[in-house]
């Protein structure tokens, strides 16, 4: 497996391209470069306990037109989804959602893949867009798709998720 | 108090300040009386209502108020120590507490037992607490251009106001009017 980290790297710069004012995050060590990348970047954030919280400061700010964005883990989306589809979509927030994803190559979790390998169909299920970036695509596409999907979002008036391959930080040397 | 005669007061005091407003028969209840393009109820997501403030607060400069309730608080309860970690000094968050889930067959709510003021309260947050409209109307009044984030826990009777019919409001028309008020 190659190293992820240039990828990540590149998912800050294009949100930084994009011009992100805010970022709302819930922790995780997979998505910790790019939460680390965003504050080193001076974004402006906040740290939520909870993927439907995160949904709903995410969906303040963007009515209020600051261009935001989520930072998550992908098994969250559990919890988020009755706030994307009571509120962030017909509310017409816009904003960005990027989620590393679980449960794929190099998981040491037995069971994340049980929520994590069904999110795509769920999102979609409730009439959200998901795009996906995987360590097979470059650094520039990670860079570029990730302002694309941030315009669109805000464009379109509707959260979309970018489901993001990342290996745990401790897994970065596997090859 | 009843809810709707705390609402009532609510509306005055905030004007044409931006006000979210909690979904159930909190919503329902502010429309029959007034409905303002500053006003952003949430006609579902339970326990949103608050997070939802944070984020409209944190995009503007000027007051912003969110109208909570007890059982919808709860539901979102891990947004208290959010507040106090980021609440901007702009955001007053007012929680009508009767103690129950009012819009759901009217079942306790954990509210009646637990000192959810005491728990706001416990994690660093400025607490104001009355159970009258002239109280609230002190406090709301002293807490404008406070240096950090408010919240007022407004004991209020139990039940809901018979008569009101269901909020029958289109999402996108109620943003859509929000972005227009805050811009304007």
């Amino acid at each position: 497996m190659r190293e992820s980290n240039s990828r990540l790297t590149a998912l800050v710069e294009g949100l930084t391209d994009w011009g992100i004012e805010y970022f709302v995050y819930v922790p995780s060590s997979h998505s910790a470069p790019v939460i680390r990348g965003l504050i080193s970047a001076g974004v402006a954030n906040v740290m939520a306990n909870r993927e439907e919280e995160a949904v709903g400061i995410a969906s303040g700010l963007a009515l209020t037109g600051k261009k935001v964005a989520i930072i998550m883990q992908d098994n969250g989306f559990g919890n988020a989804l009755t706030a994307l589809a009571t509120f962030a979509q017909p509310y017409q927030a816009g904003f960005p959602i990027f989620a590393n994803t679980r449960g794929g190559l190099g998981e040491y979790n037995s069971m994340v893949h049980s929520i994590s390998d069904s999110n795509p169909d769920l999102l979609k299920k409730i009439g959200v867009r998901v795009e996906e970036l995987g360590i097979s695509d470059s650094p520039e596409v990670w860079r570029s798709s990730s302002q694309a999907v941030a315009q669109m979002a805000v464009i379109q008036r509707r959260p979309v998720v970018t489901l993001f391959e990342s290996l745990h930080p401790g897994m970065e040397t596997i090859k | 108090m009843k809810r709707i005669e705390a609402l009532e007061v609510l509306d005055q005091i905030f004007g044409n300040d931006p006000l979210i407003i909690t979904c159930g028969a909190t919503a329902r209840e502010m429309a029959s009386i007034s409905q303002k393009k500053s006003h952003l109820p949430l006609l579902d997501s339970m326990g949103l209502t608050t997070p939802v403030g944070l984020g409209v607060a944190l995009g503007v400069k000027g007051r912003v108020g969110v109208i909570d309730g007890d059982g919808s608080l709860l539901m979102g309860f891990s947004i208290l120590p959010t507040l106090k970690a980021y609440g901007p000094k702009n955001l007053i968050v007012i929680v009508l507490d009767n103690g129950q889930h009012a819009s759901a067959d009217l079942m306790l709510s954990q509210a009646s037992d637990v000192d959810i003021a005491g728990a706001a309260k416990g994690l660093g947050l400025w607490v104001g607490q009355c159970d009258s409209a002239d109280e609230m109307k002190s406090l709301i009044a002293s807490r404008t251009g406070a240096d950090e984030i408010s919240m007022i826990f407004v004991k209020i009777e139990k039940g809901n106001t018979p008569g009101i019919p269901f909020y029958l409001a289109n999402p996108p028309k109620l943003s859509a009017d929000f972005v227009e008020s805050i811009s304007s």
